[in-house]
């Protein structure tokens, strides 16, 4: 169970997990998103449920191992100014401005970068400036915010207090047409890639919304005999295998979020397959990083060490494998000051991170 | 009144085999023929699956749910109203009452979910293959505690229940048979699983350890060897009890009321040559249970059953949420939504006991009959459901209706429901209230408000509440 995937021309060393299991406080309760900010601070949108309400975004300064710090929570669970229904998509513009979409209500909220309510906008509808289940979130160079709106399988443009900019796309699989999309991120020439999530493809656009290229094709994990499912849906676990089930690369199942760093190289969370798919600028595949997490991370270690049961339990299992493993990861984000790929992976409430490292060179093989 | 009558008993081939139909779906199954109906019923994967990853993108939780609800019972509920394969998802329902297993013990919804999707996967195969994967279902030996089942130490619990609960019935063995049973099963476990904390739950996996098992040999039902528990399940699906314990459950799930499980070693069943015939459908087919469906519902007995059945409360939630229409989709308010069967008093995924639930009449008492009625109410007054809508533009094509047609159309066209004299004069007693009903004029709505009040008034009968 190696902790660094090479392939050609590219390492990724696993780092660090962040998070824990938590509907408030420090940790994570199904991330459907998140975005970076200025100096490892990160922003996720929790969908939490409908036992624990824990609807909300949090405030997370990431650092190395074991220097997560959890730094606010807030859009909670509820329908008035500053509050979410289904938080979703977050991004951040260049004031510090954290925007916040709720799937269920049509909105955009907007709050300061400690987590105050501003402004929001949003009118449920198909016309213009209308939003239906409204996903991810992106800033433009000038400020303008992209909205992917998901339930009307388009992206819409507004300038930062709402006022509706342009559009493109509609439902359909062809080019430039969209199956309920989910993610977005812009790449240094403000180029737009969208997670098609049920076309199962990753689409780039122009800063116009013109089509440039797609990339994918739908491809499923499977479950090899023997092996352990970690849930009905997978991954599936068989010690010792990093392929167990898994599709080749290049396929997705549910593609939900996209990273792409400055060297021009993409990065997809695979959702259904429980994977990061790593293409080139080309939409060629590369490698996948299905989740190492062989060490727990800061928060999750302290849950353990408060609960002696647990931490007997976790020495008398067979294989701690499952629980290395990503599970239905959500979004994907790249940290050029750290050279880090930040996974949110969902079903597990943690981050993975892993570092693109550039020097790297072989060991003697003699060893 | 021919194709009437081909309708009510689509209507009610549809409400037993699955959970209900709308009136285009009837007619189109009625196109296409009772006995292709069954068989497309019985061959679940003509249909496409329920798109679950729609679900886990709303509503991640009910992946994963933990112990506390309502996030299994969502999971659930999508599956139930959105099934297309819905005589799988009726065995499956089936099935978790007979091997009841309650999060009341497992506090962990992930493992019932695991196990509904057992049922669903197997529930129309084979019954001694079912029997076997059950034994070995980790969420089953945990509730009857076959982990604690140990070669120096037998526990019997889950031997006893196989034999009473789950294949024979009581009286149909001895003690030493549960015993020995026991002593057979003994070393079937799980592994230690990963704990919940800190990143949610992980699943239990079926070990079996030989170093644990009683390997020493046994007497059951008049049989000697040393057996393990394969060999135990043989003997018992052979045994003639096994076949009528279990027709006789799959009459009183899909045909008509019997009395309680602990009554049947003292109360005869209500037709017992309908037993017959299901058990010699049973033991022909090698405990398939595709042909004995097949017997069942191109029977006689089956198709003269209409409204002899109360309707379970998991029955009426998802009919009732299918007819209507507009909750497809996990929304906010799914939690709350999941839990009526609870508030009926059928706690989904957490049944009473290993004896699963009381049905038929037990299923009423004036707190829960309350539930139903407010449940149903609530939606069918809905106007603006698309289901609702749909049985206003049928009867809306007429222009304008009697008091006695709009009884009549709103009868047929939620069900078709037959009601008695009484009560259809005091139906008809009310729309002679409202008069005449007409859509021009500009009364659309109030038109509309007629036919919601209309389907409240039905779902309110005491006919409604059969199926």
């Amino acid at each position: 169970m190696p902790l660094t995937t090479v392939a050609e021309g590219r390492v990724y060393d696993w780092s660090h997990a962040v998070g824990r299991n938590a509907a408030r406080g420090p940790g994570f309760n199904y991330v459907q998103s998140m975005c970076l900010a200025k100096d490892g601070i990160l922003f996720a949108t929790n969908r939490g449920n409908e036992n624990n309400f824990g609807m909300h975004v949090n405030k997370v300064r990431i650092g190395g191992p074991g220097e997560e710090e959890h730094l606010a929570d807030f859009c909670e669970y509820g329908e008035g100014d500053g509050k979410c229904i289904w938080p979703f998509g977050v991004a951040v513009d260049g004031n510090d401005h954290v925007y916040v979409s709720d799937d269920w209500q049509n909105t955009i909220s907007v709050f300061d970068s400690s987590g105050n309510f501003q402004r929001k906008w949003g009118k449920t509808g198909s016309g213009d400036g209308e939003l239906m289940h409204p996903a991810g979130l992106a800033v433009e160079k000038n400020g303008n915010i992209i909205v992917v709106d998901s339930g009307n399988n388009r992206l819409q443009v507004f300038t930062p207090d709402g006022r509706f900019v342009g559009k493109c796309g509609h439902g359909g699989s062809g080019d430039g047409e969209f199956n309920q999309p989910w993610g977005i991120t812009l790449d240094k020439e403000g180029n737009i890639y969208v997670a098609d999530w049920k076309n199962h493809r990753v689409q780039k656009l122009s800063p116009e919304g013109k089509f440039l290229m797609k990339f994918g094709q739908y491809g499923s994990v499977e479950e090899p005999e023997g092996s352990y499912p970690v849930t009905t849906f997978g991954p599936y676990v068989m010690s010792g295998s990093e392929t167990a089930g898994y599709p080749k690369p290049g396929m997705l199942n549910h593609p939900t979020d996209v990273a792409v760093d400055p060297d021009g190289d993409i990065y997809v969370t695979d959702w259904g397959n429980h994977r990061v798919c790593v293409f080139d600028s080309e939409g060629n595949p590369i490698c996948n990083l299905i989740g190492d997490a062989q060490v727990l991370s800061k928060w999750g270690q302290q849950t353990v060490d408060a609960n002696p049961d647990m931490a007997k339990a976790r020495r008398r299992v067979r294989s701690l494998e499952p629980q290395y493993r990503l599970c239905f990861p959500t979004s994907v984000e790249f940290d050029p000051a750290t050279d880090s790929v930040i996974v949110a992976d969902s079903q597990r409430n943690r981050l993975q991170i892993y570092k693109k490292v550039r020097d790297y060179s072989d060991f003697q093989a003699n060893l | 009144m021919a194709y009437q009558d081909d309708i009510a008993l689509m209507a009610h081939l549809m409400r037993r085999a699955g959970f209900g139909a709308g009136r285009e779906e009837l007619e189109a199954r009625v196109a296409k023929g009772y006995e292709a109906t069954v068989e497309e019923l019985l061959d679940p994967e003509t249909q496409p699956p329920v798109d679950a990853y729609t679900l886990l993108r709303y509503q991640p939780a009910s992946l994963l749910p933990g112990g506390q609800p309502p996030m299994g019972n969502v999971n659930w509920m999508y599956y139930l109203v959105n099934t297309k394969r819905p005589l799988e998802e009726k065995m499956a329902l089936f099935w978790h009452h007979v091997f009841a297993t309650g999060n009341s013990k497992v506090d962990n919804y992930d493992q019932l979910l695991q196990q509904i999707e057992l049922f669903r996967e197997n529930g129309m195969g084979n019954y001694r293959e079912l029997l076997v994967k059950v034994a070995k279902n980790p969420t089953m030996i945990f509730w009857l505690d076959n982990q604690q089942n140990h070669g120096t130490a037998v526990n019997e619990n889950w031997g006893r229940e196989l034999l009473e609960l789950f294949s024979l019935g009581a009286g149909n063995y001895t003690e030493k048979d549960v015993r020995e049973c026991s002593r057979a099963f003994t070393g079937w476990t799980f592994e230690t699983k990963i704990p919940r904390a800190p990143y949610g739950r992980f699943p239990w996996r079926f070990e079996y350890r030989p170093e644990d098992h009683d390997d020493g040999e046994k007497e059951f039902l008049g049989h000697k060897g040393r057996f393990n528990g394969e060999d135990i399940i043989d003997i018992v699906v052979q045994q003639p009890a096994c076949g009528k314990f279990i027709c006789r459950h799959l009459y009183n799930f899909f045909v008509a009321d019997e009395p309680q499980v602990p009554a049947w070693p003292i109360e005869a069943p209500q037709d017992q040559k309908a037993i017959d015939t299901l058990v010699g459908a049973f033991r022909d087919a090698k405990f398939d249970m595709k042909p004995v469906l097949r017997t069942l519902f191109n029977s006689d007995f089956f198709k003269n059953a209409r409204f002899k059945h109360m309707k379970s409360p998991a029955e009426v939630v998802a009919s009732t949420l299918r007819m209507v229409g507009g909750h497809e989709l996990p929304k906010p308010g799914y939690g709350e939504l999941s839990m009526q069967p609870t508030y009926m008093g059928q706690d989904l995924l957490n049944p009473p006991s290993v004896e699963g639930w009381h049905t038929g009449k037990e299923w009423i008492n004036s707190g829960s009959l309350m539930a139903r009625i407010n449940f149903v109410a609530e939606k069918v007054g809905d106007t603006s459901l698309p289901g609702v809508r749909a049985i206003i533009d049928r009867i809306k094509t007429k222009g304008s209706v009697s008091p006695e047609q709009l009884v009549d159309d709103c009868l047929d066209l939620i069900g078709p429901v037959e009601v008695g004299a009484d009560t259809k004069q005091e139906l008809t007693s009310q729309a002679k209230e409202w008069g005449q009903i007409s859509w021009g004029n500009g009364n659309a709505d109030v038109a509309d408000q007629r036919v919601g009040q209309m389907l409240q008034l039905i779902a309110a009968t005491r006919e409604y509440q059969f199926g």
